[in-house]
């Protein structure tokens, strides 16, 4: 029996999940901008002899991926846990857990 | 089209940043002219490859060790 009366579960609409789906998109995308952006000021100098990638050039781009994503899930893993600091340490009562 | 012209306007900002810094001719020099189309070749070579390479690590994030908190 529903206990909330009329209101039942929330289920996402299917526009709600639209939304979320764009703002995914959106988040992706801004992410391998800043990437894009990173790794060419850090692997491709300036001088542009040739336009062809060199070797070196090919590695660093990729290992600049590689180290970008573990750097991002270190910064997401950090944030957690400085979240989960707060809400433990912060208040001295328990307060219903945002997200969690 | 918004990303094609965001990609395009800083294709051409960053290949004139790199390229031009001499502004003792008014046109375009050879070597210049050069290195700006190198400079756009190269430009698309590496966004190929990161977009490769991005989906391969976006994809193994998802899959793989995902947020362990979820």
């Amino acid at each position: 029996m529903s206990f909330l009366g009329f209101g039942s579960r929330p289920q996402p609409t299917s526009a709600q999940k639209i939304a979320a789906a764009e703002q995914e998109l959106e988040m992706v995308t801004d992410m391998f901008n800043r990437l894009t952006e990173s790794c060419r000021k850090k692997c491709l100098p300036t001088d542009y002899r040739e336009g062809e990638l060199n070797k070196g050039e090919s590695v660093c781009l990729d290992r600049c991926v590689g180290k970008f994503f573990e750097v991002n899930m270190k910064i997401s893993e950090f944030m957690q846990s400085q979240q989960q600091n707060a809400m433990a340490g912060g208040g001295s009562g328990r307060i219903g857990g945002f997200g969690a | 089209m918004k990303d094609f012209m965001t990609m395009y306007s800083n294709l051409v900002q960053n290949c004139f940043n790199d390229c031009i810094n001499d502004f003792t001719s008014k046109a375009v020099s050879a070597k210049e002219n050069s290195c700006v189309t190198n400079c756009a070749t190269k430009f698309m070579k590496a966004s190929e490859r990161l977009g490769m390479r991005f989906q391969e690590a976006n994809a193994a994030m998802m899959q793989g060790g995902g947020a362990p908190g979820k």
